[in-house]
């Protein structure tokens, strides 16, 4: 393994670096180019008939437990972090709920569930694709005139975009839910004051909406390219679904930052 | 996916049956091999080489991936607190409210979830490919116990690591919250400082290093156990690192709810 | 290297084991693209072309993968049906042809099994049934017999003959197993270290001029291998 190897010197490890720079942005060129891939086989629709529906009631099946488990407490975490907080410094804690609210509308909420979904659906699709790979059943489709992208990965897209946008609203309200609970047991705050819609604006929804989009359609294209990739036996399996889970949740934190940043300065401008 | 087609035929109650009982031996697998590698470590003996090498595979793989999360991470939260800065004129407080997300929340558990992305999901691979291999039973064979000579090592270097890993991933985070505050809202890393040394404490800071260490013990006990349970060739491979990774982030979600009430 | 595989004939090539057999055989549909050279069948361009015109390519030819490749999430029926499923063909001709492929591979009746209820030598029968089905001009197995005991190699191979001997298609087999290859196939061909030691008539190949492919083919310990 050449990640074993320690770099000999600061010429090396510079040069390890720009080395890394390039294979990011070459990945990236081929990812964009599945992308634009998938698309095609979206639309064109050579996929198996049912299979979109099924791909939809895996991703849902798999994830809903899931998503309420690790929301419902990130949730509860954050109420009592921020309460903990808010009561040393300032010692009101009525803003509390609304604010909470609209910071799990427009980040938190789709971005966690994302997260939770690159790891569980994510690297699911990477271990189907790449065992599909490694035992030539892939090879087995082309030679049947069916190109794999359309045939796999196309209706997994389709399935990711809905149904991770289906979990992140029901995430949100987990993990809104959660928190109220945790507010008003720990900290004795009136569920009328925390339960408050009214900060949650247009702006909030749009930027919510556009990362579960991007996110939904980035973590099937990913996790399938790691799984097309794929080589040798159960190794290569194993590698394609690490690199599926880490590939990503990268590309969602990345994601994050460029819309999060995006949307801050349409806030600027806005006022 | 004739598999899913059967469970929908099934009635929920049976599934949701099926799964309590699955994440039942699930936790009672993992407990068990949270015994026996605790017995190996008292009196502690392990295959030094092993631990180091371990400790520099894990260590130096995910610096990487590490910093470059804490970095975004750190933008992120500058950004989210720019939104507030904006409305109140409050630019004293986007240094403390960054760092006190960061250091007590923030960092930690994304930092233990690409942890486990990275290494956690690469050692049950790796175990998962020993094990469908033989490759356990050969060191039985060999009256070797792959508990103390494989399992014990990676558990150390894990929890070391990820430690390790959170302070550096902590003062990155940092350093991105400052450059995007400059960038984005202009705030000056001079107040940006200030507002995060006057308004934390140590503690906070230590809140989040205690965390991650209980987090690289599951990540690595979660992992070894999926590891060195896989049936079934590169298929059973490929399903325990979907399954590991998904009980290391569940893991990482309850223990962070307990220790944020238990630590101060 | 320079391969030729004339039309209608049982080609086997045979070779030491990990020396590119299969790939080159992968090669021949595109499934893998080649760095330099040029492959051909008929008169269409397999190097160089977009996967959709590789895709009517392969239309005219089946393929035999050496760890069977079934789909496992369908079943042994559906798995035979899909090559001509994707070709459009109607549903009742589809079913009539998959019961008939079936049954020349002595397997009728197990279209509702899932292909893990199956053994090795009955996963290799449903591959070739499924390689076949569409009644392609070229059909390219990949070590149709590795694994398998004498007697079911012996079967394999009678019915890979009888099916060519009835469509007249060209057959390109690969495989380690020299002996049963040999007394299949009518040319033969070696490869060896990225090279083609020897391509001629399956029954000169024992008296080979190259040293390395007599020793290879009689399996003696002395020689240049």
């Amino acid at each position: 393994m050449s990640e074993d190897r320690p770099a000999t010197g600061p010429r090396q490890r510079i040069e390890r670096l720009g080395a890394a720079a390039l294979d990011g942005l070459a990945a990236t060129g081929q990812l964009a180019g599945m992308l634009g891939a998938t698309w095609r086989g979206v639309v064109r629709g050579r996929r198996p008939p049912g299979e979109v529906a099924n791909q939809m009631f895996v991703v849902g099946n798999k994830s809903l437990l899931f998503v309420a488990v690790t929301l419902g407490f990130i949730g509860m975490v954050m109420v009592y972090q921020s309460c903990l907080q808010l009561e040393r410094i300032t010692g009101d804690l009525s803003r509390i709920g609304p604010e909470f609210l609209k910071l799990l509308v427009q980040d938190f909420g789709p971005t966690i569930t994302a997260l939770m979904l690159a790891t569980r659906v994510g690297a699911g699709i990477a271990a189907e694709i790449g065992s599909m790979v490694v035992t030539e059943q892939v090879d087995a489709l082309r030679m049947s005139g069916v190109t794999p992208i359309d045939y796999l990965i196309a209706p997994r897209f389709i399935a990711c975009v809905v149904m991770g946008a289906v979990l992140t609203v029901f995430g949100v309200a987990i993990a809104y839910l959660a928190g109220g609970l945790t507010a008003w047991s720990s900290f004795d705050l009136n569920p009328r004051l925390f339960f408050d819609p009214s900060r949650v604006g247009f702006l909030d929804l749009g930027l919510g909406l556009t990362k579960t989009l991007c996110y939904g359609m980035a973590i099937p294209v990913i996790s399938g390219a790691c799984g097309l990739r794929a080589r040798g036996g159960s190794e290569g399996v194993g590698a394609a679904t690490t690199a599926a889970v880490i590939g990503s949740s990268l590309a969602v934190i990345a994601l994050d930052l460029v819309i999060s940043g995006v949307g801050l300065l349409l806030v600027g401008h806005g006022r | 996916m004739t598999g899913a087609r059967r469970a929908a035929l099934r009635s929920p109650i049976e599934t949701l049956g099926a799964t309590a009982m699955q994440v039942a031996r699930e936790a009672g697998g993992i407990t068990l091999l949270a015994g026996r590698v605790l017995r190996c470590l008292v009196p502690p003996s392990m295959d030094g080489r092993e631990l180091t090498r371990n400790m520099y595979r894990m260590g130096n793989r995910s610096v990487p991936i590490v910093a470059l999360t804490a970095f975004f991470v750190g933008g992120i939260m500058v950004i989210q607190a720019g939104m507030y800065v904006r409305q109140f004129n409050a630019t004293g407080l986007v240094g403390w409210g960054a760092g006190y997300a960061i250091f007590r929340e923030i960092g930690p558990v994304l930092i233990a979830l690409m942890f486990s992305g990275r290494v956690g999901s690469n050692n049950t691979a790796e175990l998962g490919t020993m094990t469908v291999t033989e490759q356990l039973d050969g060191l039985r064979a060999l009256a070797i116990d792959p508990i103390r000579y494989l399992i014990v090592p990676r558990v150390v270097a894990m929890m070391v690591m990820l430690f390790i890993l959170t302070v550096v991933g902590d003062l990155v985070s940092i350093a991105g919250g400052m450059l995007f505050s400059r960038l984005l809202i202009g705030i000056d890393p001079s107040t940006f400082y200030y507002s995060l040394v006057d308004n934390l404490d140590w503690i906070d800071f230590v809140h989040g290093l205690v965390k991650s260490a209980v987090f690289g013990l599951s990540i690595a006990l979660t992992s070894c156990y999926f590891g060195v349970s896989v049936r079934g060739g590169a298929v059973g491979v490929g399903r325990a690192v979907n399954a590991a990774v998904v009980a290391a982030a569940v893991s990482i979600m309850l223990l962070d709810f307990f220790l944020t009430f238990l630590l101060p | 290297m320079d391969l030729d595989i004339p039309p209608g004939s049982r080609f086997g090539l045979i070779g030491p084991a990990a020396g590119g057999k299969s790939v080159l055989l992968k090669l021949l549909v595109g499934l893998i693209a080649a760095d330099a050279g040029e492959v051909t069948i008929g008169d269409d361009k397999v190097t160089g072309a977009s996967e959709d015109a590789l895709m009517a390519v392969r239309q005219r030819v089946g393929m035999l993968f050496q760890n069977y490749a079934l789909f496992d999430f369908l079943s042994v029926g559906e798995n035979v049906a899909f090559p001509l499923v994707r070709r459009g063909v109607p549903r009742d001709e589809i079913d009539q042809r998959v019961r008939d492929r079936l049954r020349a591979v002595g397997l009728a009746g197990s279209e509702g099994k899932l292909p893990s209820e199956l053994s090795g030598g009955m996963k290799k029968r449903v591959g070739i049934a499924r390689a076949t089905v569409a009644r392609p001009e070229i059909v390219l197995y990949d070590e149709p017999t590795a694994g398998l005991d004498p007697v079911t190699t012996s079967k394999i191979y009678d019915l890979i003959r009888a099916d060519q001997a009835e469509t007249g298609c060209t057959v390109v087999a690969v495989s380690s197993d020299v002996d049963a290859l040999v007394g299949f196939a009518d040319r033969v061909a070696m490869l060896h270290q990225g090279e083609i030691r020897y391509q001629g008539p399956a029954a000169a190949v024992r008296d080979a001029g190259d040293p390395a492919v007599r020793q290879f083919v009689r399996g003696e310990l002395e020689g240049p291998l």
